[in-house]
């Protein structure tokens, strides 16, 4: 039953017409923009009128800032780093993970450093990378794999705590060896929050990488938008983090749709561990 | 004019909802009855035939398309002090003790931290819940919760207190049990209750009348009072009787 | 047998901890790795007694945190604040709403060019971004628990004489406050990973500043010092969050859920 009252206190608005508030106002919202710039009401330098911002998009897509590293080629050393250091995450990580949480010992044991190593600001790694490695790709890679594998890890570990002992005890029941149960019951029992913790970790990556790359390179969407800074292009800056916010949302959504159609058994799991 | 011991007045309540496919669906379909003061009235129907909608719409929940509900007097516009509801699902605030949910109502309308502490104990007492003043509602089990519930709705004093399907959620020897307790806690403290059920032994073990609702669109079919004395077998002959009469009236709908 | 097992690895734990200090200490020793790039425990000791007063570490530490108290309160608040607006104001929130799902995707850190371009680089710039990795995760919290709060908890509070902005404050903001809590912990660990991060790119005081002056000066047990220093904080911190004010406050959310 819905209560009545001046407001539909449990009415929430159909998806049609929340769609249509949040184009309606994404356009009034870019419009007011438009017409307050144009009337000099906000400063061209702190932030460029969106048809200003049109036009740089377009000219990083083609002729590209620092000179001729066009967007393309900074999106591409991004993803090309985050790719490295999180599927080398992912191959150490997901064995370690289930090896780990199948013995209790070993998991206890296991457990301060990986509580620690957690604690600890993958960023704050950098100057220590760059002290060992120089500033070189290398350093990059190891610091967006330290950050995705502890989120694999602690996901993984806890995924193979939590299979229900019924399951296993099903599969007992119908006969299964200890590697049959391994790879029937327990390892897809585990994928759900593997899959999380994958999730987990490529949000992680991306914001590694984003920050390493501030420091120390030219290419790369987190130095595109450094550059933009050192320059006091703001234009740039902006157009560079939109491409930011797409990229980080393209991810989210691709993973969404992986999981949907990988394990539609689990949709939904939400997120635990960090 | 109304009897002076009328409590509940509907009149000519109709209730049509507007769904997204712009059916008018027609859940009442100009429903009046009154319940006496002190009274023990069910409305007793299958899912679906409005029964809840119309306390809700006594509640003040709900806004009927047409018709007018009074209480004691009084219009109803809008949930108000003078209507005490229980839910079916635990409706307690998990964050309060459950003496302090009892005391919410009471806390809201001024009442001083003394009187309304003490009024508070009284009705745990009532409910049979001393002892757990301090638990917090996810350590009380499902009757004790509603327990609370209904001390809670009893905490403002009000004119009636309405039910909606309060046991449905509990199982089949806590149901009883608390059809038990309730109507001990009516025979002591004397309150007129509109109960909504779909249990037709709930409704002829616990009612003085029973109002039989029908669906599609929802009206009273048939209404009936249970004459028998308290505490109801419901083995015995006449109670079957009534059971059988209710359930014939339901009828096997679509 | 289940409390052996529980005291086995309780010494488990203890022993794996051991293990990896001695471990540490016998790489530098024997000189596995270059002991200039690689100190062991008591190297990195030495290196801090040489290079840092004690004073001058509780300043940077000062500063840190300073910084993700003052960004985490601004920008929690305002992801509270606003998230039950959202999720009050059916249609407000459609509107407000706009603008912050539009943001969200974009890190913390990537506001940080704009931050310096805006606010310079002294103070207001870090807590702009600090504040903003408090923001949304509070925010989406918020507004994830103001939409799935039991109606009839809603319901219970009208029928007990609540309307309006009472209602939404005695009822539905604390029904609301597990889900904002869980945000907490998130806003928290944010905030603080942004403060190290805006810290180590374009600060002059602080522990970020700190590790990054000390790669510059070559002085690699400050940088491990740092780190273990900057880890150490940001446990404590989320223990103290976690255990001290979620879980007493919300005694009557996990009562019979912990284990």
């Amino acid at each position: 039953m819905r209560p009545s009252g001046k407001k539909a206190r449990s009415g929430r608005l159909t998806r049609a017409v929340d769609i249509r508030i949040k184009i309606i106002t994404l356009i009034a919202l870019v419009a007011t923009w438009e017409l307050l710039s144009r009337l000099g009401l906000i400063s061209m330098l702190a932030l460029p009128r969106p048809s200003h911002l049109v036009v740089t998009i377009g000219r990083l897509a083609t002729v590209g800032f620092p000179i001729d590293i066009t967007v393309w080629l900074h999106i591409r050393a991004t993803v090309w780093r985050i790719l490295q250091g999180y599927l080398l995450a992912a191959a150490v990580a997901i064995p370690a993970g289930l090896v780990i949480g199948r013995l209790y010992l070993l998991e206890r044991a296991a457990n301060p450093i990986i509580t620690f190593a957690r604690s600890v600001a993958t960023i704050s790694l950098l100057p220590l990378a760059i002290a060992w490695f120089g500033v070189s790709e290398l350093s990059r890679v190891l610091l967006v794999m330290y950050g995705a594998f502890w989120a694999i890890l602690t996901n993984t570990i806890q995924g193979v705590k939590s299979v229900d002992l019924t399951l296993i005890n099903v599969g007992r029941m119908f006969g299964a060896s200890k590697s049959g149960l391994f790879f029937q019951v327990i390892l897809p029992s585990t994928l759900p929050r593997i899959f999380a913790g994958m999730k987990i970790a490529l949000g992680i990556s991306f914001m590694v990488i984003i920050g390493v790359e501030m420091i120390g390179t030219v290419e790369g969407l987190g130095a595109l938008i450094q550059q933009a800074r050192y320059f006091y292009k703001s234009d740039i800056a902006i157009s560079g983090t939109v491409f930011i916010g797409i990229f980080g949302l393209l991810i989210s959504v691709v993973l969404d749709w992986l999981e949907r159609r990988m394990l539609p058994w689990a949709v939904g799991l939400e997120e635990v561990e960090r | 004019m109304a009897e002076s011991n009328v409590k509940v007045d509907v009149q000519s309540i109709t209730k049509r909802f507007d769904t997204e496919k712009s059916e008018h669906a027609l859940a009442l379909s100009n429903v009046s009855f009154q319940v006496k003061t002190n009274e023990f009235v069910t409305i007793v129907g299958r899912s679906g035939c409005g029964k809840s909608t119309m306390l809700n719409i006594i509640a003040g929940l709900l806004s009927p398309t047409s018709g007018t509900v009074t209480i004691a007097g009084e219009p109803v516009d809008g949930p108000g002090l003078n209507r005490g509801m229980v839910f079916q699902q635990s409706s307690l605030f998990p964050w309060l003790t459950a003496i302090e949910n009892i005391e919410f109502g009471p806390k809201n309308t001024g009442v001083p931290k003394g009187e309304r502490r003490a009024l508070a104990r009284e009705l745990i007492a009532l409910v049979r819940l001393k002892g757990f003043e301090d638990k917090y509602p996810r350590e009380l089990s499902g009757g004790m919760q509603q327990r609370v519930a209904i001390a809670r709705a009893m905490a403002i004093d009000p004119d009636i207190l309405l039910m909606d399907e309060p046991f449905g959620a509990l199982d089949q020897l806590t149901r009883e049990d608390m059809q038990r307790e309730l109507l001990r806690i009516w025979e002591t403290r004397k309150k007129t209750v509109l109960f909504v059920t779909h249990s037709i032994d709930e409704a002829v073990y616990l009612s003085d009348r029973v109002l039989v609702f029908a669906p599609h669109p929802g009206f009273i079919k048939k209404e009936l009072t249970i004459r028998l004395p308290r505490p109801r077998l419901k083995s015995s002959t006449e109670f079957m009787k009534y059971h059988e009469d209710i359930y014939e009236t339901i009828g096997k709908e679509s | 047998m289940k409390k052996d097992r529980f005291r086995l690895g309780l010494i488990a734990s203890w022993l794996g901890f051991l293990v990896i200090i001695v471990i540490w200490q016998l790489i530098s020793t024997f000189g596995l790795v270059n002991p200039e790039l690689f100190p062991g425990p008591i190297a990195v000791a030495r290196s801090v007694a040489a290079n840092l007063t004690a004073v001058r570490v509780l300043q940077h530490v000062g500063f840190s945190l300073m910084r993700v108290g003052l960004g985490f309160l601004l920008g929690g608040t305002a992801g509270v604040v606003v998230g039950v607006i959202c999720g009050w104001y059916v249609k407000l929130g459609a509107v407000l709403r706009t603008p912050v799902e539009l943001l969200r995707p974009i890190p913390p850190l990537a506001w940080i060019p704009l931050a310096i371009i805006w606010l310079g680089l002294d103070e207001a710039s870090k807590v702009f971004i600090i504040a903003l990795g408090a923001f949304f995760p509070l925010f989406t919290n918020t507004y994830k628990g103001m939409i799935t709060i039991d109606p009839n908890v809603i319901r219970a509070g009208q029928m007990l004489g609540l309307r309006g902005v009472r209602l939404l404050l005695r009822v539905v903001v604390p029904g609301a406050l597990p889900d904002i809590a869980t945000g907490m912990r998130l806003a928290w660990s944010y905030s603080f990973g942004s403060m190290v991060a805006a810290e180590l790119i374009a600060a002059s005081s602080g522990l970020g500043y700190m590790i990054m002056h000390a790669r510059e000066l070559g002085t690699i047990g400050v940088i491990v010092f740092g780190i273990l220093l900057i880890g150490a904080i940001n446990f404590l911190t989320d223990y103290l969050i976690q255990d001290v004010i979620l879980t007493r406050q919300l005694r009557w959310h996990y009562i019979g859920t912990t284990g």
